[in-house]
């Protein structure tokens, strides 16, 4: 996984982070546009709206700014705000559920899948997504998505390498148990189309 | 079936290693033995195949609007309100005048520049040998005075106020044993820098590789 190019201004990542330790808000703001990109791609798919996006960004990049000081120089500046990022998203997923289940009570039924819906591909992988706990999900898009190493995801989820890669190998074998139900095509069939498109 | 050799264990050992493998980060000490079990294994090349597509729509560029600067306006102002002398004193720089914290963050800026950013994107994994002969030595930077570990807790600010207080700054590192090698900022003699560097205790090791910072080094090499 690269890291980010440095910011206009040639100040790279970990420089730029001792400024905002010391309080510099226009090396913050240099950091949030050399990681907005990123961080935007990545949220994407879970976000309802664009609005919420922004919002988990700029959580983000609040708790960099209030965070920076204790910083360890050990880590990578970007797997330290990428944990924060995956953070952050996993309690607006949770919270995104806790606000649907008290408008709907019907509100269980957005994560299952009915076998009547005519579903290409392509919705099939976001219909798929959603039916994936909160952690699978996000640990599937930090390796696929972002093509983060192993330990690059283990770093930005706080969690050991064995759940990691325990989370990613339940995740795709639940994905690959919904695509005859996504398509309505025999499971056979339905990997070829997958492939074959 | 898989290889004979593989176990099941191995075998859902090596089918969990398949997403890195697919992304490119799959540690190359790990390829030749996962391609091994590949060759002989139907069901985890059908399940590569699969792996494959996920991984091609999944990274394929979405069309997700980038307009940063609208919520980065956003931040500043919830920035504000968590700081309110901060806020007026940005306030102030937005209008062009330079507060007096702006001279404590460019030194504070330019402190961090001791630091260096040699130690990250030019990262050195060389191994460090147990002993070596004189024919055989490590190259070491020119420069290099002091060879330090740090306790892996150490933040990044505690850091640079040690080098601050000990006249050093980072030049290369870390080496596979987790050794940075330092430089002199200052004529101050190198014991000194010893001395300020080891009182703290985020300092695991630290050794002078020469003791006077004014004598240039003879060629990349030291001899021991």
């Amino acid at each position: 996984m690269s890291l980010p190019a440095k910011a206009a201004s040639g100040r790279g990542d970990r420089e730029l982070l001792l400024g905002v330790a010391a309080g510099d808000r226009q090396a913050l703001e240099e950091l949030y546009l050399n990681y907005h990109r990123r961080l935007a791609r990545f949220l994407s798919r879970f976000a309802p709206r664009y609005e919420n996006i922004e919002e988990i960004i700029n959580d983000t990049f609040l708790a960099v700014w209030q965070g920076a000081k204790d910083f360890r120089f050990a880590s990578q500046v970007s797997t330290w705000i990428m944990g924060i990022a995956y953070r952050t998203a996993l309690k607006s997923l949770r919270s995104q559920k806790h606000h649907n289940a008290a408008l709907s009570l019907d509100a269980s039924a957005e994560q299952t899948i009915s076998p009547d819906v005519d579903t290409d591909v392509a919705d099939w992988l976001g219909q798929g997504l959603k039916t994936l706990p909160d952690e699978q999900r996000l640990t599937l898009e930090l390796a696929y998505q972002m093509g983060y190493s192993l330990e690059e995801i283990a770093a930005i989820t706080h969690a050991p390498i064995g759940t990691v890669k325990a989370r990613l190998f339940h995740a795709r074998a639940k994905l690959r148990r919904v695509l005859p139900t996504l398509t309505g095509a025999p499971a056979a069939d339905a990997l070829e189309d997958f492939r074959g498109r | 079936m898989h290889e004979p050799n593989d176990s099941t264990e191995q075998h859902q050992d090596l089918t969990m290693l398949l997403p890195w493998y697919v992304n490119g980060t799959l540690p190359e000490h790990d390829r030749p033995r996962l391609e091994r079990h590949l060759s002989g294994c139907a069901p985890c090349r059908d399940d590569l195949a699969f792996e494959r597509e996920l991984h091609r729509r999944l990274s394929d560029e979405r069309p997700v609007e980038y307009l940063p600067a609208p919520s980065l306006k956003r931040l500043q102002r919830a920035l504000d309100a968590l700081e309110p002398g901060a806020a007026a004193a940005d306030i102030q720089e937005r209008r062009g005048r330079a507060p007096l914290r702006r001279y404590a963050v460019a030194a504070g800026v330019l402190m961090s520049a001791l630091v260096g950013w040699l130690m990250v994107e030019r990262w050195h994994t060389s191994l460090e040998p147990a002993y070596h002969t004189v024919t055989q030595s490590p190259a070491r930077p020119a420069e290099e005075v002091v060879r330090a570990v740090f306790s892996p807790e150490v933040t990044l600010v505690e850091l640079q106020s040690i080098l601050a207080e000990s006249g050093l700054k980072i030049i290369s590192g870390p080496s596979e044993a987790g050794v940075y090698s330092l430089a002199a900022t200052s004529t101050r003699p190198v014991a000194a820098s010893l001395t300020a560097l080891r009182r703290h205790p985020q300092v695991r090791f630290a050794e002078a590789t020469r003791l006077d910072p004014t004598i240039s080094a003879q060629g990349s090499s030291q001899p021991n």
